[in-house]
């Protein structure tokens, strides 16, 4: 047991103040400024920017394209990040699993042709598995692939293809034998989206993120783009999930926050709502008094607070689920402590805290949903970490 | 957003701390075993048992080593009580341990009680609000103790009274008793006084919070072993309950608030082991959670055995009831979170709101 301050070195400390300096010249107010406008996931820009440091995989070696930064070093990069950008830039994260996929399940000739460029920061990724017939039932998908002499024709829809606007590939599960159990008969390739018959449509959320249908009309790629065996794409995305517990950023004594803030920062999300929180009760309102004297502020500031302390020492994969519940629960709540004014969104004169609270409070709401529900995660904890025999949607995923 | 602290978030058990919880897992699976808790009612005490713990020197080990102890931290301690908790033991650990330590806290003159309490000829308990003259308070701990120290106008003072003591019958089948300073006592011994009783009185009464945390995780932890042992064996139209999510996912959410209230407890009891002035906050929140995960495990035990959860022939109904009293005997749990606040924050300026 060990909670002591870490020990940093004096290079770790200029390291860690390279990184603050990297951020405050790559990650400007006005970029974060457009991407609460737009809600993109990803900032172009930056990407390239960490790309040519090799801080897309900072843990990497340099011949594969990262930094070879030891675990803190590494987990600095991501948590001062999280620190500036709180819940925006979702999709910084997941792009290490696809990547992470690409390099178990794709062949020499794929990971030579597609990682050294996510590594630069150029190339992006989604991830392709829902469909408007297949969400929690993730293996339901409709989306043809057939194969034609050395390459395959994609022919289906996909929805929520989080980022697809600005990816260069996604990663997407398409039946190949239609015959086969619904587990059996899927395959997983990394499609490229500039192909021709590929359509890209925003959706919009309540969150403020954008996300995506995507459209395969008869897209033909080569043999080369498939992940793993044809037949073997559950396995893939099943495995895909598995790895996201080892992800290549290190974790050493940061292990808390980074790994977490891997979660689309969830983690991270909580902070900055508790910190707002905090900035709007301390400010004096116009009679001098302040909200942080009273005692109803005073109990919910302290409930929050609670939450995001509990949520920080509460083990692997229960820390999603209850995170997630502690949001939604939280930013409502804080929200009514605010009051009147709560109503008022970012941009909007006298919006508390620069609408954060009213944002989060929309936010939240996805964070049980996306990346598969909290109530699918709840059936994989009862059936493997409680033992309770198997509910009927989970047995329905393995046969 | 200021510079957070990076600080490690290590919750693993050196090999002493593994071979401490394992010893008293198998010490109190052993000896308290549920039959024992059941004819340990209403009162809530086994003398035998108290003395085979006293033997193991548990009551003591938190005592420095020149006060008779063994040095031990709070994480140690909460190791221990998380499994007394586990198993429901009826024996006042966490009021002999909390009392204790103050004691030893404060000076020379109550060295024979210390050596009295490691010897099992005493006990002593903490009265966990501060007391008045002409004001009863419930003392956890207290019907079957020797002394109670307790916190009256500004004194810090060890009590015994004149009158054995009787304790109320009450839900949790603790070991209560009323206590007024202002009654008849065969000695009142002052311990301390002034600004440094007040606070050593404060450091108690949060490590017997602390401690009562950890004994309501392992409460929490056996309703939650409990259910789930149900949910598989209980079988309705055709299939275990446990299929059910209806079952499953309650008993999902239980085993995500108590991990977290385990942890919660350690590191509390680590950083008042080691960085006590970055404690009190990390305390409270571990009470109040505890509170709430022993009180939410318990309940949603008792709804997973449908009705046999809620006769007194199923054991949940013993977890039920003391998870409830552990949890109001120092107080309103919520009436924590002023305290929470209060450290993270600082005080109220009431004079700022007063303007309004
Ligand atoms: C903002 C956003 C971004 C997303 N990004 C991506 C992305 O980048 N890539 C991608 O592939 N997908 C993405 N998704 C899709 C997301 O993973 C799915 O929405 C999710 O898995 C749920 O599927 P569904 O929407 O079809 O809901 P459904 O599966 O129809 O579920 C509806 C409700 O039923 C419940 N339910 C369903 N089955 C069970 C069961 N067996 N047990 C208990 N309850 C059940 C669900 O929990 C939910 O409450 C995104 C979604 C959102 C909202």
């Amino acid at each position: 047991m060990d909670f002591a301050p870490l020990e940093l070195s004096a290079d770790t400390h200029a390291f860690w103040d390279e990184v603050r300096a990297f951020y405050s010249e790559h990650l400007t107010e006005e970029m974060l400024e457009k991407e609460h406008r737009e809600g993109n996931g990803f900032i172009p820009s930056l990407q390239l920017a960490m790309g040519a440091r090799g801080w897309v995989f900072p843990g990497f070696p340099v011949e594969e394209g990262g930094a070879g930064l030891d675990p803190l070093r590494a987990s600095l990069v991501e948590y001062e990040m999280h620190r500036r950008v709180g819940p925006l830039l979702p999709l910084f994260g997941p792009i290490h699993l696809v990547a992470a996929t690409v390099r178990v399940f794709g062949s020499d000739e794929l990971k030579a042709h597609v990682l050294p460029g996510v590594a630069r920061g150029e190339v992006l990724m989604a991830f392709g598995y829902t469909e408007p017939d297949a969400g929690s039932d993730a293996a339901a998908v409709k989306t043809r692939a057939v194969r034609d002499g050395s390459e395959w024709v994609i022919t289906g829809q996909k929805m929520f293809t989080t980022g697809a606007q600005l990816c260069q590939y996604s990663m997407v599960t398409a039946r190949t034998d239609p015959d086969a159990p619904k587990h059996r008969g899927l395959t997983m390739f990394l499609v490229p989206l500039d192909a021709e018959g590929v359509e890209v449509r925003g959706i919009e959320t309540l969150g403020g993120e954008r996300t995506n249908f995507v459209f395969y009309d008869g897209v033909r790629i080569s043999d080369m783009y498939r992940l793993g065996d044809v037949g073997a794409g559950w396995q893939v995305a099943s495995s895909s999930f598995a790895v996201e517990h080892h992800m290549p950023n290190g974790t050493g004594g940061l292990e808390p926050i980074v790994p977490r803030l891997n979660e689309f920062g969830w983690y991270g999300v909580l902070g900055a709502l508790v910190d707002a929180a905090v900035e709007w009760a301390h400010a004096p309102r116009s009679d001098g008094s302040r909200p942080i004297d009273e005692p109803r502020v005073r109990d919910r500031l302290a409930e929050a607070a609670l939450d995001r302390e509990l949520m920080s020492v509460t083990p692997g994969p229960y820390v999603r689920v209850s995170t997630s519940a502690a949001l939604i629960r939280d930013a409502a709540d804080l929200l009514d402590m605010v009051g009147p004014t709560g109503v008022l969104p970012r941009g909007e004169e006298g919006a508390p805290v620069g609408g954060t609270l009213e944002w989060i409070h929309r936010f939240a709401q996805g964070t049980s949903i996306y990346g598969g529900t909290t109530d699918i995660q709840r059936n994989l904890i009862a059936e493997q970490l409680l033992g309770l025999p198997r509910h009927r949607g989970v047995l329905d995923r393995r046969s | 957003m200021a510079d957070a602290e990076l600080r490690n978030n290590d919750f693993s058990l050196s090999d002493d701390q593994e071979t401490l919880r394992a010893t008293f897992a198998s010490f109190f699976e052993r000896e308290s075993p549920i039959d024992r808790v059941r004819s340990a009612e209403p009162l809530g005490f086994d003398e035998k048992l108290w003395q085979q713990l006293v033997s193991t020197g548990v009551p003591t080990m938190g005592l420095p080593p020149d006060r008779g102890g063994d040095g031990a931290g709070l994480v140690e301690l909460a190791l221990v009580a998380e499994q007394a908790g586990y198993r429901l033991a009826p024996v006042p650990l966490v009021p002999v341990v909390t009392a204790a330590r103050l004691l030893a806290r404060c000076g020379n003159a109550t060295t024979e009680w210390l050596a009295a309490i490691a010897a099992g000829t005493r006990r002593v308990a903490l009265a966990v609000h501060p007391a008045r003259a002409g004001e009863a308070q419930l003392v956890p701990g207290g019907a079957v103790a020797d002394g109670i120290v307790g916190f009256v106008e500004n004194h810090l003072v060890l009590a015994t009274r004149s009158e054995p003591a009787s304790g109320p019958r009450n839900i949790g089948s603790e070991p209560l008793t009323w206590w007024d300073p202002g009654d008849p006592h065969e000695s009142l011994l002052e311990v301390a006084s002034g600004a440094p009783a007040r606070a050593s009185f404060d450091d108690a009464c949060r490590e017997w919070r602390l401690l009562s945390a950890a004994t309501l995780v392992g409460m929490a932890q056996a309703a939650l072993d409990l259910a789930v042992q149900y949910a598989k064996d209980r079988v309705a139209f055709g299939v275990p309950i446990g299929t059910f999510q209806a079952i499953a996912h309650p008993l999902v959410d239980v085993a995500g608030a108590v991990q977290g209230a385990r942890h919660l407890a350690w590191k509390a009891a680590w950083l008042a082991d080691h960085e006590p002035e970055q404690a009190p906050a990390e305390m409270e929140m571990a009470y109040l959670h505890s509170c709430r995960a022993a009180q939410q495990a318990t309940a949603v035990g008792i709804h997973t055995q449908g009705g046999f959860g809620f006769t007194l022939e199923s054991d949940m109904q013993l977890y039920f009831r003391r998870a409830k009293s552990a949890a109001l005997l120092a107080g309103d749990p919520r009436a924590r979170l002023a305290a929470i606040a209060d450290h993270l924050y600082g005080p109220a300026q009431p004079e700022l709101t007063g303007q309004r």
